[in-house]
């Protein structure tokens, strides 16, 4: 088996009376895409923080590539790369620059530092513009520098916080190609996003983080097992689904309702309906049979006179899972 | 660490010097200042001449008033210009000069033999300014040339009364020609009967305008942009990039030691040139004592550079450092006596002007250029400075926080 280059053994973060990583344990594997997904603010970037040595945790350990955290703190750093989630870079400065400036850090020089310079400039597409200032960049251009200036060191880890935020899909992608290419290369990537679709198209493995617990661990075909061979229908209503639903009449049974969780119970009792849930402009229905339960879903809908505008069908994924898990969903 | 500490200084100066408007802080207009507060352009209408202008109406055109004129122009003081009284009141009024003379007619004859004998009063008038506070100076001046004048006359006089009541003068021809006699006699003892030597104490230089523009305009040029260095730490925070820095296998001594040393090295190279200009340029004895120079500079930078750390533990944004720093070194530069010298400060805030660190600084500097002194002189204001520097550290490290 793989060794870990990683292990984060009851990682706990309090800031005041708000604790934030409620108690987290990981591992992560040598060549792998291990990505952290979860909601904003369920403890991911905290999570990475005390890991790059930045916050040091309540409580917990970890160890990265040998080095103990709370420890080893320059050791685990000269052993990570690290890509914040902002794009933390010198606007003035151009991006050769920039890439110059954090690659000393890393205790580059010389003809050595310049011949990385000029391979992470070609990795990220950016060489022919290594002369221009970085506030002349748009906002893609700016995330894959960032991305640039923690790949200098060729680092053993790299944490990616939320790389691709804000950013339009074209820059998305080729992110997304570059970070299959690192691991590709060898690199391990520890990445954490809040969009189901990256962690799927990413990862080797998930860990689902909410509320500062890691709620589930595993290939993604593992967490999909977790809720069974159920898919979902997805209701798309004109309005957001707690006002469609104060608006509509259910049955005794059915009743036209959301709890606090977001549960809706207008579904319940239809054969093969395992459960519903309101999440934003979308009512989520979970059934063991998609093909099956539609007519009964769709004229449960009609009759309560919901304004049902399309449905989606889906197979299981991150996203049920995390419907399962918490209740949720992830942009909640 | 070295390559780190480089990296570190290298991007602060290149992000510093990345507008062209900071050379215009740096280098352009605290040249110019010093020029022209150092009396680098010569005054108006004075053909190099930068004694006080105290227009003249001189209404009595007498040899006498003349003489007065004479008088006042051969001091160090004043620079007599003879107009209207129209001209002269105008002069006044635009406070285009501190005081005006009038001589009015009849000047010359109350100081003629006959006038004496007659004792008829012979007054001048000076207007003063309310506003200006070297109105005293003239007076002082004016009151100097009226007695040079009348002192030989008064001499004359009274020879001429003596003599009258031993043995009176046949007639008035004989009593006029005595008196001329007298008054020529006593004209030629003008000398005063005791002479005042001024010297400057203690191997020093007289007042020196371009010294105190000098030192002054260095010491406000260099300290607001040192406070400046709050500015920077805010900048870091705000764009993350200290975060990111503190990712990296970099010690948080190395970051500060890099930011605060980029901006003393940029403080100590500016001094640099302002001393190079007021030497090359200004003639200002900088290179009286080179060690003591050093000292005094490097003390300065650092007490300035240790209170902008300081501040940048207090400002949350790029803004108010920016305006705080201003603010402040204006301030402390203006009460350390950077603009004016210290003398003219009431005595009590003289005392209480003595916690700023610009005061040390320039009373430093002005020991070095104004009063000849050397290294040893100076060691207890670089003391205080190094102290202000320490004190102004440990506030900074105390409160700094990287989040």
């Amino acid at each position: 088996m793989t060794p870990p280059i990683l292990t984060a053994k009851d990682l706990r973060k309090k800031f005041g009376d708000f604790e934030a990583v409620k108690g987290i344990s990981f591992s992560v594997l040598r060549g792998e895409i291990f990505s952290l997904l979860g909601p904003n603010g369920a403890g991911k970037t905290t999570t990475i923080n005390m890991l790059s040595c930045l916050l040091p945790p309540t409580s917990g350990t970890a160890e990265i590539a040998g080095h103990a955290i709370p420890g080893d703190t320059l050791a685990v750093r000269r052993a990570i790369g690290v890509v914040p989630q902002e794009i933390a870079l010198y606007d003035s400065l151009s991006a050769r620059q920039n890439l110059e400036f954090w690659g000393r850090l890393y205790d580059m020089r010389g003809q050595e530092l310049t011949q990385r310079i000029d391979e992470v400039l070609d990795q990220v597409g950016l060489a022919d513009r290594a002369k221009d200032k970085v506030k002349t960049f748009s906002g893609g251009m700016k995330r894959r520098i960032n991305i640039a200036a923690g790949l200098l060191h060729k680092p053993q880890l790299l944490f990616m916080d939320e790389p691709t935020v804000g950013i339009d899909p074209q820059s998305r992608r080729r992110i997304l190609d570059m970070v299959r290419e690192l691991r590709d290369g060898g690199m391990t990537v520890l990445y954490t996003t809040h969009y189901m679709e990256e962690a799927e198209e990413l990862s080797d493995r998930v860990g689902i983080i909410d509320q500062g617990r890691l709620i589930a661990l595993g290939t993604q075909a593992e967490l999909t097992r977790v809720v069974g061979e159920q898919e979902t229908l997805r209701l798309h209503l004109a309005e957001e689904a707690g006002v469609a639903l104060a608006g509509v009449n259910g049955t005794a049974g059915a009743p036209a309702t959301m709890s606090a969780d977001g549960s809706v119970a207008l579904f319940s009792g239809l054969p093969g309906v395992l459960r519903a849930s309101a999440v934003d402009h979308q009512i989520v229905v979970n059934v063991a049979d998609a093909g099956a339960a539609l007519p009964a879903v769709v004229g449960r809908a009609n009759t309560a006179g919901l304004h049902v505008r399309s449905v989606d069908i889906e197979q299981p994924n991150l996203e049920a899972v995390f419907l399962h898990l918490t209740g949720r969903g992830l942009r909640d | 660490m070295l390559n780190k500490l480089t990296a570190i200084i290298r991007k602060d100066t290149a992000l510093r010097f990345e507008g062209r408007s900071e050379l215009l802080f740096f280098l352009i207009l605290p040249l110019i200042f010093t020029f022209l507060i150092g009396g680098g352009l010569p005054a108006a209408g004075g053909g190099g001449d930068n004694r006080l202008l105290v227009p003249v109406a001189d209404e009595d055109g007498s040899p006498r008033s003349a003489a007065l004129l004479a008088a006042l122009a051969d001091g160090d003081v004043v620079r007599p210009e003879a107009m209207s009284r129209a001209e002269a009141e105008a002069l006044l009024a635009d406070e285009d000069a501190a005081a005006a003379l009038i001589i009015p007619a009849g000047f010359g004859a109350a100081l003629s033999a006959d006038g004496l004998a007659a004792g008829q009063e012979a007054a001048v008038t000076l207007l003063v300014s309310p506003t200006s506070n070297v109105a005293p100076a003239i007076e002082g001046e004016v009151n100097r040339a009226v007695s040079a004048l009348a002192r030989p006359l008064l001499v004359a006089r009274n020879a001429t009364e003596g003599v009258a009541a031993v043995r009176p003068f046949a007639d008035e021809t004989a009593r006029a020609a005595f008196f001329a006699a007298a008054l020529a006699a006593a004209e030629a003892e003008a000398a005063p009967p005791a002479r005042v030597v001024t010297e400057v104490a203690a191997g020093g230089n007289a007042y020196d305008q371009r010294a105190q523009a000098s030192a002054g305009q260095l010491i406000t040029w260099v300290f607001i942009p040192l406070l400046g260095a709050s500015g920077l730490f805010v900048y870091e925070r705000l764009m993350g990039t200290l975060r990111r820095l503190l990712t990296t296998p970099t010690r948080k001594s190395t970051f500060l030691l890099g930011a605060i040393g980029s901006q003393y090295l940029a403080a100590l190279a500016q001094m640099a040139i302002l001393v190079l200009f007021g030497v090359l340029v200004m003639r200002v004895p900088w290179g009286r004592d080179p060690v003591a120079l050093i000292v005094v500079l490097a003390t300065f930078g650092l007490a300035g550079v240790a209170l902008g750390t300081a501040l940048g533990t207090f400002v949350k944004t790029e803004g108010q450092a920016s305006n705080l720093s201003i603010m402040l070194g204006m301030a402390m530069a203006l009460l350390g006596g950077a603009w004016w010298p210290m003398e003219l400060f009431p005595a009590g805030l003289q005392q209480i002007v003595r916690v700023l660190p610009t005061t040390w600084a320039m009373s430093a500097l002005t020991d070095i250029t104004m009063r000849g002194q050397g290294v040893a002189d100076i060691l207890p204001e670089a003391g205080v400075l190094l102290a202000f520097a320490a004190a102004f550290f440990l506030v900074g490290l105390w409160r700094f926080r990287y989040e």
